[in-house]
C-alpha cells in the first residue's frame, strides 16, 4: 500500500478514488439541499453562494445531486464490474483448468463475443431485456463476461505450468485442491487489477445507458440521466451538463489510475 | 593430480603495455532500499596477448562491470570515483558518438546467449558485414567477401552458405561462432567475453573454448573473459581475479591462484569445484536382488495432435522425447543421467514422476504400472522429485510450514498434533534454523529453498527420490553444499535416487551408475569407476572428454 502511494499515478488515483467514494458513503448527509426539492425561482442558474455548482431546470441544486448520485453511479459500476468477473472468471478458470476441446470451444465462442464492442452489446442485452436500472447492470455484467474470462484463462495458464503446480501433480493432489490452495491465490493479482481498471469502464457504460434513456429513470440522481435530462438546456446553462460530466470523469479516471498503478506494482518485471 | 592443463598460450608477454585498465572504479544502483555498491575500488589490467579471468557468482558485480566498460548503464546507476581506460584513454571522458564510434571497433563484445544477441529478422551475414561496413569503411561486397573469411576462420565449414542463414536456421554452437567472428572483425583492441559458453551445451561449450583460445592466440587480443565456472576459465585463461560481492578478493597468474588460493573466499569458491576423484559417495548398493524401479521399454510424446489436425490427418505436432528407454535402478543406488539439454533426461524422470504421459511399464517394487493414470497416491508417496528451480517449486503464497506439511498431511503420515514438530525436524535435517516454517519462499536464498524442497521431497519417507538438475540454477559454493546434503539424506535414509544433470565432474561425485542419454535414447549404462574402460560408446567418450576434471585440489 505504501507502495502504492509512492507511485505518482497511484498517488493520483488514490486521492480521486478517496473523493468518490466518500462522496458515495457520505453524499447524501453532506448535500446541503434535498436534490429533488424545486427551487422555480432560480433554475438554470450558474454558481452562487447556496447553490455551488448552480441549478437545473426546475432549480434543484447541482451539487446536492451530484452527491446523492455518487453512490448510484458507483455501486452501478462496481457491482455490475463483480458480476462481470464472477462469471468471466467462472468460465475462464474451468476452461484453463479443463482444457482440451472443452477449452478450444469456450475460448472460440469468448472470441467471438470479443469481436462485439461493449456498448454495442450492452445495447443489445438491454433492448431485449428492456430498460431500467437493473437490466442495465445485468448487460454492463454480460459485456464484461468475455473479457475477464480470457484474462483469468490466461492468469491460469501461466501459473498451471509453474513448477509448484507440478509438485502437487506428481504429489498425487486432487484437483479441487490444485486449484484453489495452489492455482488461484497466484492468479488472483491480474483479476484484481483488471476489475479496478474495468470499474471505470462499466461507470461510463452506466451513464451512456443512462444517457440514453435505457438505465436509470427519473427522478433518479444517476450522473448520466442527469446530462440527458439537462441537455436540451445546455447553452442557458452548461454548468447542468459540465458538473455530471466532469463527476463522471473523476469517477472513471480514480478506478482507472488506481488499477494502473496496482497493475505496476503486481508485475514483477516492473519491479526492482 | 595433473589432468586438464592449462592451454592458454602465448604467455611470455609480461612487458606488453596495458590495453585494458580499469583503475579505482566503482559504482552503485540507486533502488528504494538505498544505494546498493555493485562495484568498490576495483583495479584490473589486461595486456595485448594475454587473457584475464573474471570469475564470481551471481550478483557479484561481474556483469555490472562489463556494461561498465562498454559504457552502457542502467537509468539508475551511479558512478563513483575511478578510471576505464583503453590504451590509456579515459572511456568516461568520451562523448556518446565517440563511444559508439570506439564499441565493435576498438572493443568487442561476446554475450551468453547467442540466440539472443543476434537480430532474428537479418541474415548472419548482414549482421557481420555491418560492423565491417559501419567501422571499416568496406563496400557491401568487400565485406560480405572478408565475413566469409572470417566465418572460415572460426571453423564454419561452408562460410558463404552460412552468411545467407537466418538466426534461427543455425545452431547454438553456430551462432556463438558468428558472434566471435563478429566481436574480431574490426581486429579491435579488446574484447569482453560474458559467459559466452554457458548457453550451450558441453560439447559445443569445449569447442568454442578451444576456438577462443586459438583466435585469441593467432590475434594476440587482450580479452577480459567473464564466467561463473572457476575450472574453464583456470584453464583457458592467463590471469585469474576473483570478485566477491563488487570487490576483488584475488588477482594472479591463473595456475596459481587455482592451485594455491591465498584469499578464504577463493579457497571456499575453489574447494566448491566438483571433483571426480573427490567422491562423496563411500557406500556401495547391494548388487544382489531385484532391482527397486525398473523401466521398461517406456516412450514418451510430447505435444498430442489436437482434433482438428487428427480429422485433416495432420500429426506433426508430436515430438518423441524419450524412446524405448530401459533403466533400473537398485535400493540405496544413486544412478546418474547426463545427456545435453533436449536429451530426453528430465522428460525420463517427469515420466517416473507421473507429470509425462508414457507407453511402457514402470515397476517399483512388485507393482507394475502401464500409464500414467495407473499411477496412485501410494506409488506418488514413494517417489517424489525435486526440480531444478526452487524459486518456481515453492508456492510463493504458502508458508515454509504449510509447504512442509502438506505431504504430511496428504499422505496421512502424521497425526494433527504432530505436524508442527515434525516440519522442525525436516527443516533440521537440511540443516535450516526451525523458525523458517513461518517464511515465505521470498524471504529465502535459492540455495535455503533448495533446502526446503529437498526437505518437502523426503517428508513422505519416499523410496525413490528424482532429482532433476537440482544444483544448477544454483551457484558453485551452494551447489556443493546441496549435493553434500543430497548424498547424505540418501545415504541415512537409504532411499534410491535419480540425479539428473549436465554437470559430468559433479555426477561422477557421486553417483554409483552413469546413465548417457542422447537425443532420447539411452545410449550407455556403466559403474562410475568404469568411465575410462575401453568400451564406452563414443557419444559418452566425447562427453567426458569435453569436461577435463579441474586441475590443482
Amino acid at each position: 500500500m505504501r507502495d502504492l502511494l509512492r507511485h505518482p499515478t497511484g498517488l493520483a488515483g488514490a486521492i480521486l478514488l478517496a473523493v468518490v467514494l466518500l462522496a458515495a458513503l457520505f453524499g447524501s448527509f453532506l448535500a446541503p439541499h434535498d436534490p429533488q426539492l424545486f427551487h422555480p425561482a432560480t433554475r438554470l442558474q450558474g454558481p452562487s453562494a447556496s447553490f455551488w455548482l448552480g441549478t437545473d431546470q426546475f432549480g434543484r441544486d447541482l451539487f446536492s445531486r451530484i452527491l446523492n448520485g455518487a453512490r448510484t453511479t458507483v455501486a452501478f459500476g462496481v457491482s455490475a464490474t463483480l458480476l462481470g468477473v464472477g462469471f468471466g472468471a467462472m468460465i475462464g478458470i474451468t476452461a484453463g483448468v479443463v482444457g482440451g476441446w472443452i477449452d478450444s470451444l469456450i475460448m472460440r465462442l469468448v472470441d467471438g463475443l470479443l469481436a462485439v464492442p461493449d456498448l454495442l452489446f450492452t445495447l443489445l442485452i438491454v433492448t431485449v431485456l428492456g430498460g431500467g436500472a437493473g437490466h442495465a447492470l445485468l448487460a454492463v455484467a454480460v459485456a464484461f463476461t468475455p473479457g475477464m474470462a480470457r484474462i483469468s484463462r490466461s492468469a491460469v495458464l501461466s501459473v498451471r505450468t509453474r513448477e509448484f503446480v507440478q509438485a502437487a501433480v506428481a504429489r498425487g493432489e486432487s484437483r479441487a485442491y490444485i486449484i484453489g490452495a495452489e492455482v488461484l491465490p497466484n492468479a488472483l493479482g491480474p483479476l484484481i487489477v483488471e476489475a479496478t481498471i474495468r470499474v471505470s469502464f462499466a461507470i461510463m457504460l452506466g451513464a451512456t445507458l443512462g444517457f440514453l434513456g435505457l438505465g436509470a429513470q427519473p427522478p433518479s440522481t444517476e450522473w448520466g440521466l442527469m446530462i440527458a435530462e439537462a441537455r436540451q438546456y445546455m447553452f442557458r446553462n452548461p454548468w447542468c451538463v459540465a458538473a455530471p460530466g466532469a463527476a463522471i470523469a473523476i469517477a472513471a479516471l480514480g478506478f482507472n489510475l488506481f488499477g494502473d498503478a496496482l497493475r505496476d506494482l503486481i508485475d514483477p518485471r516492473g519491479r526492482r | 593430480m595433473s589432468a586438464a592443463p592449462n592451454i592458454a598460450q602465448g604467455s611470455g608477454r609480461e612487458a606488453a603495455p596495458a590495453v585494458l585498465e580499469v583503475r579505482g572504479y566503482s559504482l552503485a544502483y540507486e533502488t528504494p532500499a538505498g544505494l546498493f555498491h555493485a562495484l568498490k575500488d576495483i583495479n584490473l589490467a589486461v595486456r595485448h596477448g594475454r587473457t584475464l579471468g573474471l570469475v564470481g557468482e551471481s550478483g557479484s558485480g561481474k556483469t555490472s562491470l562489463a556494461w561498465a566498460i562498454l559504457r552502457y548503464l542502467a537509468g539508475n546507476a551511479r558512478e563513483g570515483a575511478g578510471q576505464l581506460l583503453i590504451s590509456g584513454e579515459d572511456l568516461r571522458t568520451k562523448t556518446p558518438a565517440q563511444i559508439r564510434d570506439i564499441r565493435g571497433r576498438r572493443i568487442g563484445m561476446v554475450f551468453q546467449d547467442p540466440s539472443t544477441s543476434l537480430n532474428p529478422t537479418l541474415t548472419l551475414g548482414q549482421q557481420l558485414a555491418e560492423v565491417l561496413v559501419r567501422h571499416r569503411g568496406l563496400s557491401e561486397k568487400e565485406a560480405r567477401d572478408q565475413g566469409e573469411a572470417l566465418l572460415a576462420r572460426t571453423g564454419i565449414s561452408r562460410p558463404a552458405d552460412m552468411m545467407g542463414r537466418y538466426p534461427h536456421q543455425a545452431s547454438g554452437g553456430e551462432k556463438q561462432r558468428v558472434v566471435i567472428a563478429t566481436a574480431f572483425a574490426c581486429n579491435p583492441e579488446c574484447i569482453i567475453f560474458d559467459e559466452p559458453t554457458t548457453a550451450l551445451d558441453v560439447i559445443t561449450a569445449r569447442q568454442i573454448q578451444d576456438l577462443f583460445v586459438k583466435l585469441q592466440d593467432e590475434t594476440g587480443v587482450a580479452a577480459l573473459y567473464i564466467s561463473h565456472d572457476l575450472a574453464l576459465v583456470s584453464r583457458i585463461a592467463h590471469d585469474l581475479a576473483v570478485i566477491h560481492r563488487g570487490t576483488i578478493v584475488e588477482q594472479g597468474p591463473a595456475q596459481q591462484v587455482f592451485s594455491a588460493p591465498r584469499d578464504d573466499y577463493s579457497r571456499r569458491l575453489i574447494a566448491a569445484v566438483p571433483r571426480p576423484t573427490h567422491r562423496l559417495v563411500h557406500n556401495v548398493p547391494a548388487a544382489t536382488g531385484e532391482p527397486l524401479l525398473r523401466l521398461d521399454k517406456a516412450t514418451i510424446r510430447y505435444g498430442e495432435s489436437t482434433l482438428v489436425e487428427r480429422l485433416l490427418g495432420r500429426r506433426q505436432s508430436e515430438v518423441v522425447g524419450a524412446r524405448d528407454v530401459t533403466l533400473t535402478a537398485r535400493k540405496g543406488e544413486i544412478l546418474g543421467i547426463v545427456g545435453e539439454s533436449g536429451s530426453g533426461k528430465s522428460t525420463i524422470a517427469r515420466a517416473i514422476a507421473g507429470l509425462n504421459a508414457f507407453d511402457g511399464t514402470v515397476k517399483l517394487g512388485d507393482r507394475s504400472f502401464g500409464s500414467r493414470e495407473a499411477l496412485d497416491r501410494a506409488y506418488r508417496r514413494r517417489v517424489q522429485i525435486i526440480f531444478q528451480n526452487p524459486d518456481g517449486s515453492l508456492n510463493p503464497r504458502q508458508r515454509i510450514r504449510t509447504i512442509l506439511s502438506r505431504p504430511l498431511k496428504l499422505y496421512g503420515l502424521v497425526p494433527e498434533g504432530g505436524l508442527d514438530a515434525r516440519v522442525a525436524e525436516l527443516l533440521e535435517q537440511v540443516l535450516l534454523p526451525k523458525d523458517f516454517a513461518l517464511r515465505y519462499p521470498h524471504q529465502l536464498s535459492g540455495g535455503e529453498k533448495q533446502r526446503v524442497a529437498i526437505a518437502r521431497a523426503f517428508a513422505s519417507e519416499p523410496d525413490v527420490v528424482l532429482c532433476d538438475e537440482v544444483t544448477s540454477s544454483l551457484d558453485v559454493s551452494v551447489q556443493a553444499a546441496i549435493a553434500r546434503l543430497l548424498v547424505d539424506l540418501q545415504a541415512r535414509t537409504g532411499s534410491t535416487c535419480l540425479f539428473i544433470t549436465h554437470d559430468i565432474n559433479l555426477v561422477r561425485q557421486l553417483a554409483h551408475r552413469i546413465l548417457v542419454m542422447y537425443r532420447g535414447e539411452c545410449v550407455d549404462v556403466f559403474d562410475v569407476d568404469q568411465c575410462d574402460a575401453p568400451d564406452r560408446h563414443p557419444y559418452t567418450r566425447s562427453l567426458l572428454d569435453a569436461v577435463p576434471a579441474p586441475a590443482g585440489g
